[in-house]
């Protein structure tokens, strides 16, 4: 879903860039007020933890692998702001260091799989815990948030590229939302897993957006 | 463990690496939306463009093979174009075929959708390869900071950068240990390894995070990071930039 240069028109790729700023300075401000000068190690590391761990890939069927995203596991377990941060960091590195999405497309991809992402699977999240707390309706919540916090990036992705003029939209939508629909399982999958592996071993982690 | 990849061939040496940071990021995104503003099917213009960028690139001696593969990434949204021509805008026909039952029609209006595309989407990444393949990581973000991006960010992602290497290890050895131990097993049941590894890392990153943070307290932090290495903006700066600035606009004057 990393959109490369040349596929999102200049204005549309500006409105990106403009929209990814302003929420990324607010993101920065969020975290300092909870967290102080402590943010800036924590959230390096936690950048990097999401980039190793995307590098872990899973066999898909037919010879094809995908990875883990993280946006949503992020998110559930610090917060949509400090996701947003984290993801902003990650998409920036891949852009200036493996040409993984573009620089001036740089503010759409923030947009996409940073702030979307971040929010959509957060608050699913957090609107789950209403049915209940119980661990297995978390897990199910956890997975439900990462599944849709993939899906709505990826209907996202296709909308900036129909006004772009790149694809039709009547196409692009059910295209990108169909293969991230799939993409988007395993990735339900594994952030429910992380989340019960942190409920066993160190409960208290999960409370750390609300902190 | 290897991090080659990390970047790659920035250690040469040419006129290009030896150019300030930030005349290459400005120089880089200022080629990047120029294409992107090239009216659609302006050939004369998107060659003059792949002229400078190529020529730059062999100024920087690097490896036209590892350029071509690098700029692969884009692959895939090519294609994802690609395969909506058939359905794209009606006008005169280039081409049709029958696949099934299905009459599927190529019309010159959606080839030069592809082709524009195709062409903006592959000049913009060779500038970004030329950025990233000529400049360390640790003295662009540098050259982001003075150009006004905030400290935080420059030092969350200075961090980023020191324990990628760790955490990519840590992720390495995992796997080796999984691979190691593990002989294929069902779908779910890998997923759910994954989900183990991927928790685990998290948790140790956390830690690893906490513990950063006290040692540099005891160390005396104060919201800096220092390094020998000063930028400079050198004479070579500003003649590239002029002569680099002069070809893109002058290719807008003329072609447009």
């Amino acid at each position: 879903m990393h959109i490369p240069d040349g596929f999102i028109s200049a204005p549309v790729a500006t409105v990106g860039c403009v929209v990814a700023g302003g929420s990324v300075a607010y993101a920065v401000k969020a975290t300092k007020k909870k967290m102080g000068e402590k943010q800036i190690p924590l959230m390096g590391v936690l950048a990097a933890f999401i980039f190793a761990a995307q590098m872990l890939n899973f066999p898909i069927a037919g010879g094809t692998s995908g990875h883990f995203v993280g946006a949503a596991l992020a998110a559930i377990l610090l917060g949509p702001w400090r996701g947003i941060l984290i993801m902003t960091c990650v998409l920036v590195v891949q852009c200036l260091v493996f040409q993984d999405g573009g620089l001036f497309a740089l503010g759409v991809n923030i947009l996409n799989m940073g702030i979307i992402a971040s929010f959509v699977a957060y608050h699913i999240y957090r609107g789950s815990a209403l049915f209940g707390e119980g661990r297995k309706r978390k897990l199910i919540g956890g997975g439900l948030a990462a599944w849709f916090s993939v899906a709505i990036a990826s209907v996202a992705c296709a909308f900036e590229l129909a006004i772009s003029g790149t694809v039709p939209l009547k196409i692009a939508l059910p295209a990108m939302a169909g293969i991230h629909a799939l993409i988007g399982i395993g990735e339900g999958l594994i952030t429910a897993a992380v989340l019960n592996l942190i409920m066993a071993t160190r409960a208290d982690l999960l409370e750390l957006q609300k902190a | 463990m290897k991090h080659s990849f990390i970047d790659k061939y920035s250690d040469l040496d040419s006129l290009i690496h030896r150019l300030d940071p930030r005349t290459k990021f400005i120089a880089s995104l200022a080629f990047i939306i120029s294409v992107v503003l090239t009216p659609t099917s302006n050939w004369r213009a998107f060659a003059l463009h792949l002229c400078l960028v190529t020529s730059l690139l062999i100024i920087a001696k690097l490896p036209p093979f590892y350029v071509l593969k690098r700029s692969l990434v884009i692959f895939p949204f090519v294609l994802l174009v690609a395969v909506f021509i058939p359905f794209l805008k009606p006008g005169e026909i280039a081409g049709s075929y029958n696949i099934w039952l299905w009459q599927v029609s190529v019309t010159y209006a959606g080839l030069l959708i592809l082709a524009n595309v195709a062409v903006k989407a592959w000049l913009c990444i060779f500038s970004l390869i030329l950025l990233s393949a000529t400049t360390k990581l640790v003295d662009l973000l540098k050259g982001l900071k003075q150009l006004g991006i905030p400290k935080v960010i420059i030092l969350i992602l200075s961090f980023m950068y020191r324990y990628i290497f760790v955490l990519v290890d840590e992720a390495m050895r995992m796997r080796q240990a999984r691979d190691s131990r593990s002989f294929g097993g069902g779908r779910l049941r890998q997923l759910k390894t994954l989900g183990n590894m991927i928790g685990t890392l998290f948790i140790r990153s956390y830690e690893r995070g906490e513990s950063i943070y006290a040692a540099m307290l005891c160390r005396g932090f104060g919201d800096e990071i220092r390094s020998l290495r000063q930028l400079g903006f050198k004479r070579i700066d500003a003649s590239f930039g002029v002569a680099f600035g002069l070809v893109i606009i002058s290719s807008a004057i003329i072609f447009w």
